[in-house]
C-alpha cells in the first residue's frame, strides 16, 4: 500500500513536470515569435496563442506580459489614434491583471509606463502632462522594484531624453541612464527562459544618439 | 502491482495516438468573417486564430467533453460545449459585436464635453485655457462655441436665446451661487472658477439630465480633479498680480492650495479706461483642494475658495457727464464643496455631497446704499446602477437659498427685501442601450418650492442613432428655475420661469475633426412681467413694482461646428457658427421683441498653431456677432435701434524656453474695433423732451495681459502649459 502511494505520488510529480515542461515549451516558442513578429495580424496570433496559455495557466503572469508586450507592438505600428488606443487598452488590462497575480513586479510595471507613453503619443498636447506623468511614475516604480532592471531604465532614459531635447536642457543625465542600461543588457546572461530579453537595440540606439 | 504502474503510464502516454482536428469559421452577426479570432479549448493550449476569411483549424490530444471558447477584441466571447473523441469537428461561431463605451451611440444633443479622460470629448480643458481671447476663463472659451450668443459687455454665457442667469454652474454636481465675480457695470466680469481645477468640462445647450434643475438654458457641469499625480509647486507672475500654488500628492491622495492677488490698479493706471475708477478691482484668493482614495472605489473630495475683491469709480449721469456719483463695491465670497463616491454591491455605486455657499456685497452709490446677503446650502445623493444595455441613475436634493437685501438711503430710510427659498427635489432616469446604434435616455424630475408651495413634474427624453459613421440625437426637455433674485426679493409669491426644449443634431466624429449640425426649438412660459409695462428700472435701486409670471418668448435656430486637428501639421482651429430667432414678452416689455442681449448671427473662428523650431503656440480667434437690438425712447416703438455688428480679432503667444517656465502673452482686439454693446438713455428727457442717450463700449480698446509661468516639481517634464 504504501509503495502504491508512493509510485503515485512519484507519477504525479512526473506529470507536474511534464506540464511545466509543456508550459516553457510553448512559452518559449510564442516569445520567439512575438520579438520576430512584424505584421498586426502576425501579432495578433502570438498574442491570441499567450492567451491560450494564459487561460490554461492561471496563476503565471508571463503569458499576461507577453500578451500585453504584443498589443504594444501593435500600438506601435498602428497610425489612428483610436485603434491605438484600443490595442493600448488590451495590453494594460494584461498588465493589470499581471500584476494582480505577481504584485510589484518590475517588468510589468516597466511595460505599464510603456502603455502611457504610447498614450502620450495619440494627443500630446491634451494627454502629455498627464499621461507623462503618469508614465513616470510607472517607471520609478519598476526602477525601485528592481533597480537592475535595463528596460524599465532604458524606457525612463527615454522619456528624459526626449523632454530634455524638446527644451534644449541638459541631456547628461538621460544619456548616462542610457548607458547604465546597455551594461545591464551586456551582462543580462538570465537562466529564466521566461525572462524578457527586448530592448537592447533601442538602448544602443538612443546611446548612439548620445554620443554621435 | 506492475500491472497498476504499466496502466498508469499508458493512461499517461495513450493521449498522444488519436487526435482531433476541430475546424471552422467565426463571423459576426451580418456573417461577415472575423479574422484574428482566438478560439482555445478551455483549460488546454489547444487552439488557433482565425484567418483573413474567418476560418480555423486545429488539432487537440484531449478527449471528452470540453469547451470551445471564442473571442475578439470588440465582440462578446462565446462558448460552446464540445465532446472530443478523434472524430473531426465542425463548429460555426457567430459573435455579437460588444456593446462598449467606446463604439455605442451616445447622446450628445445639446452637449459639449472637455475632459481628459474621455476620448470622444470635441473639448480638452488645455483648449480651453489655451484659447486667445479667453484669458484663461471658461466663459471666455465657451463664447467660441456654437449656441452661445457674444455679449461683450457681460463677459458672461448667454446661450440660445436665455440671459444670463439661465446657465447655472455646477461642481461636482452641487450648484454654485453667483459664478461670477463683481465687476463695474457694462465691464465684462470673469468667471469664478479657473479652469485648470477641473479635469472636465461639460457644457449643455439644452436638453440636460433630470439631475440638473434650476437652470432653464444651460448647464456647465466641472469636474474637479479626482487625484494629482505628482507633488509641484507653481508660481505665476502677471501682469495684474500673482499666484502661488502648491500641489502635495501621497500614495492615495493629494491636497493642493493656491493664493492669487489680482491688482488692476498698475494696468488702469498706465492704459487709458473709459471708465472713471477711483479705486480698480483689488482682489486676494485663497483656494484648496483636497482629494482622498479609500481602498479601490472610494473617493473623498473637497473644493473650496475665499475670495475678497473691491473696487470703487465715479458713475456720470446720462444728462448730466460732468456730474460724478461714486460707486463702491466690496464682495466676500466663499465657497466649500464636500463630495464623496463609492461603489455599492451589485453594480450600484453613489455619489453624495453637501455645498455651502455665501455671497455677500456691501454696494454704495452715492446717497443709496445695499447691505446683500446670499446664502445657500446644497444637500445631495445620487445613486446609479450600469449593466450594459441598463443603466439606472436616482437621487434627491435639497437646494436651500436664504437671501436678504436692505437699501438704506440718507432721506428715505431703510428698505429689506429677503427670502428664504428651500427647494427639494427627486430625480430618476434610465439609459438603455438598444444595441449599440441606439440608445435611449428617459427621465423625470419632480421639485417642490418651499417658499411658493409649488410642486412640479418635468420630463426629459434623449435618443441617439447611429445614421453611417455619424450619429442622429434628439431631445426633449422641460425645465425651470426660480425668477432673478432682483425680482424674486421684491416678490416673494414669483414662481419659476419655465422652458421647453426640442432639438435635433448630427454629429460626425472621424480621427481628429468633428463635424455638428444642430437645430433646435425653444418656448418660454411663466417669465416675470411687470403689471404696468415701461421702461427698465434702474439697475442699482430697489424694484418695487407690481409683478407676475404672465411673460413668454420663445427662441429657435440652428448652429455649426466644425474643428479640424488633423489636415494640418501643428495645427488645430474650429469654426462655429449660431443663427438666433428670438421674441420675448417679459419684464417692462409693452409687445414681444427681441432682447438686447440677441443677436441674430453669431460667428467665431479659433486657430492653434504649435511652432516646434520656437517652441511657441500662436493663437488667433475671431468672434463677429451681428447687430443687437436696443431701445430708443426718442424714436415711436420698442427695441426699434440696432447696433454696429461686433467684431474681436484676439491673438495669444505661449513660448516654453525650458521645460519648468512659460511665458505668456495676450491682446484682445488686436486690430482695435470700437466696439458698441447697445446705448442707455436718461430716465427722463431734457427740457426739449429729448432723452439723453450714452453708448455702451469697451472699457478700453485691447486687453493686455503678460504672465511667466514657474514650475518647481521633481518631475521635470511638468509644467503649466495645461493651465494657460
Amino acid at each position: 500500500m504504501k509503495t502504491k502511494a508512493t509510485i503515485l505520488l512519484l507519477l504525479m510529480a512526473l506529470t507536474v513536470r511534464a506540464g511545466d515542461d509543456a508550459f516553457l515549451q510553448a512559452m518559449g516558442k510564442q516569445i520567439g515569435a512575438v520579438y520576430t513578429a512584424q505584421t498586426v495580424d502576425e501579432l495578433q496570433g502570438v498574442v491570441n496563442a499567450f492567451d491560450r496559455i494564459g487561460q490554461a495557466e492561471q496563476g503565471r503572469w508571463e503569458p499576461l506580459y507577453y500578451g500585453a508586450f504584443g498589443y504594444l507592438m501593435m500600438a506601435t505600428r498602428e497610425k489612428e489614434g483610436q485603434k491605438k488606443d484600443g490595442y493600448l487598452d488590451q495590453a494594460l488590462e494584461r498588465v493589470n491583471r499581471g500584476l494582480g497575480i505577481s504584485k510589484d513586479n518590475s517588468e510589468l510595471l516597466a511595460l505599464e509606463g510603456f502603455v502611457h507613453m504610447l498614450r502620450v503619443s495619440v494627443d500630446p498636447a491634451s494627454r502629455g502632462q498627464r499621461f507623462s506623468a503618469m508614465s513616470m511614475k510607472a517607471f520609478n516604480k519598476a526602477i525601485k522594484a528592481d533597480p537592475n532592471n535595463p528596460r524599465a531604465l532604458s524606457l525612463m532614459a527615454q522619456m528624459q531624453y526626449g523632454t530634455a531635447q524638446f527644451f534644449g536642457s541638459s541631456t547628461t543625465e538621460s544619456c548616462s541612464m542610457a548607458q547604465r542600461a546597455l551594461a545591464l543588457f551586456g551582462n543580462g546572461t538570465t537562466e529564466d527562459p521566461l525572462a524578457p530579453r527586448w530592448g537592447k537595440e533601442m538602448t544602443e540606439s538612443m546611446v548612439k544618439r548620445c554620443n554621435p | 502491482m506492475k500491472l497498476l504502474v504499466l496502466s498508469l503510464l499508458l493512461l499517461v502516454t495513450a493521449p498522444l495516438t488519436a487526435q482531433t482536428p476541430i475546424h471552422g469559421t467565426v463571423v459576426d452577426a451580418q456573417g461577415n468573417p472575423i479574422p484574428g479570432a482566438n478560439v482555445v479549448l478551455r483549460g488546454t493550449y489547444d487552439g488557433a486564430s482565425t484567418d483573413g476569411q474567418g476560418a480555423f483549424a486545429f488539432r487537440t490530444d484531449a478527449k471528452g467533453s470540453y469547451v470551445l471558447q471564442v473571442s475578439a477584441v470588440g465582440y462578446e466571447p462565446m462558448e460552446e460545449s464540445l465532446t472530443l473523441s478523434g472524430l473531426e469537428v465542425k463548429v460555426s461561431i457567430s459573435l455579437a459585436e460588444a456593446v462598449t463605451e467606446l463604439n455605442t451611440v451616445v447622446i450628445t444633443a445639446g452637449s459639449f464635453t472637455a475632459g481628459d479622460e474621455d476620448r470622444r470629448t470635441t473639448f480638452k480643458s488645455v483648449d480651453i485655457a489655451s484659447t486667445a481671447g479667453a484669458t484663461a476663463d471658461i466663459a471666455g472659451a465657451l463664447n467660441t462655441l456654437p449656441g452661445t450668443q457674444k455679449v461683450g459687455e457681460t463677459g458672461r454665457l448667454f446661450v440660445r436665446g436665455g440671459d444670463d442667469n439661465e446657465t447655472r454652474t455646477f461642481i461636482d454636481g452641487m450648484v454654485v451661487l453667483d459664478a461670477y465675480s463683481p465687476s463695474a457695470p457694462n465691464t465684462p466680469s470673469r468667471g469664478r472658477f479657473l479652469p485648470f481645477m477641473f479635469k472636465g468640462t461639460s457644457f449643455s445647450t439644452g436638453g440636460y439630465s433630470a439631475e440638473y434643475g434650476q437652470a432653464l438654458s444651460s448647464a456647465l457641469a466641472l469636474d474637479s480633479k479626482d487625484e494629482d499625480e505628482t507633488t509641484r509647486t507653481d508660481v505665476g507672475l502677471l501682469s495684474v498680480g500673482a499666484d502661488v500654488a502648491h500641489t502635495q500628492a501621497w500614495v492615495n491622495g493629494s491636497a493642493a492650495a493656491k493664493v492669487q492677488y489680482t491688482n488692476l490698479r498698475p494696468y488702469m493706471g498706465l492704459i487709458n479706461q473709459h471708465v472713471d475708477w477711483i479705486t480698480p478691482p483689488l482682489s486676494t484668493e485663497v483656494s484648496g483642494a483636497v482629494r482622498q482614495r479609500f481602498g479601490d472605489k472610494g473617493l473623498l473630495k473637497f473644493y473650496g475658495n475665499a475670495n475678497e475683491a473691491n473696487f470703487s469709480l465715479y458713475e456720470h449721469a446720462i444728462a448730466d457727464p460732468a456730474s460724478r456719483l461714486p460707486l463702491e463695491v466690496t464682495n466676500r465670497y466663499r465657497y466649500g464643496n464636500l463630495s464623496y463616491q463609492a461603489v455599492l454591491p451589485r453594480d450600484w455605486s453613489v455619489r453624495a455631497g453637501v455645498s455651502y455657499n455665501t455671497s455677500a456685497y456691501d454696494n454704495t452709490l452715492a446717497t443709496l446704499s445695499q447691505r446683500e446677503r446670499g446664502a445657500a446650502l446644497h444637500v445631495k445623493a445620487v445613486f446609479e446602477k450600469s449593466t450594459s444595455s441598463v443603466a439606472v441613475r436616482t437621487g434627491g436634493e435639497l437646494i436651500d437659498r436664504d437671501y436678504r437685501s436692505a437699501w438704506t438711503d440718507e432721506q428715505q430710510g431703510t428698505l429689506t427685501q429677503s427670502f428664504r427659498e428651500p427647494i427639494t427635489a427627486a430625480f430618476g432616469e434610465t439609459d438603455i442601450t438598444f444595441s449599440k446604434n441606439f440608445v435611449a435616455r428617459a427621465g423625470v424630475r419632480g421639485e417642490y418650492n418651499g417658499l411658493t408651495h409649488n410642486a412640479a413634474l418635468d420630463p426629459r427624453l434623449s435618443l441617439a442613432r447611429k445614421l453611417g459613421q455619424g450619429q442622429l440625437s434628439l431631445a426633449y426637455g422641460r425645465f425651470r428655475q426660480s425668477p432673478q433674485t432682483q425680482w424674486l426679493r421684491a416678490n416673494n409669491q414669483l414662481h419659476a420661469e419655465k422652458a421647453e426644449h426640442w432639438m435635433l443634431s448630427y454629429q460626425l466624429i472621424t480621427n481628429r475633426r468633428t463635424f455638428r449640425a444642430e437645430v433646435y426649438h425653444k418656448r418660454y412660459d411663466d417669465l416675470v412681467r411687470f403689471a404696468a409695462p415701461g421702461t427698465l428700472p434702474p439697475a442699482f435701486a430697489p424694484v418695487n413694482v407690481a409683478m407676475d409670471n404672465s411673460g413668454s418668448g420663445y427662441a429657435r435656430g440652428g448652429e455649426l461646428f466644425w474643428r479640424d486637428n488633423q489636415t494640418f501639421r501643428n495645427v488645430d482651429y474650429w469654426v462655429s457658427y449660431s443663427y438666433l430667432d428670438t421674441r420675448r414678452e417679459y419684464l417692462y416689455y409693452p409687445t414681444a421683441a427681441v432682447p438686447s442681449f440677441a443677436s441674430a448671427h453669431n460667428f467665431s473662428v479659433v486657430y492653434k498653431h504649435f511652432v516646434p523650431a520656437l517652441k511657441t503656440q500662436f493663437g488667433v480667434t475671431w468672434s463677429f456677432a451681428s447687430a443687437r437690438p436696443y431701445h430708443d425712447p426718442n424714436r415711436p416703438g420698442f427695441m426699434q435701434g440696432s447696433t454696429p455688428n461686433y467684431s474681436d480679432l484676439s491673438a495669444n503667444v505661449s513660448y516654453l524656453p525650458t521645460s519648468w517656465m512659460i511665458v505668456h502673452l495676450s491682446c484682445t482686439n488686436v486690430l482695435g474695433y470700437d466696439n458698441i454693446f447697445g446705448y442707455t438713455y436718461a430716465m427722463t428727457p431734457d427740457a426739449q423732451g429729448v432723452y439723453a442717450g450714452r453708448a455702451i463700449r469697451q472699457p478700453a480698446t485691447r486687453f493686455l495681459f503678460l504672465g511667466i509661468f514657474i514650475t518647481l516639481s521633481k518631475n521635470k517634464g511638468i509644467n503649466q502649459l495645461p493651465s494657460l
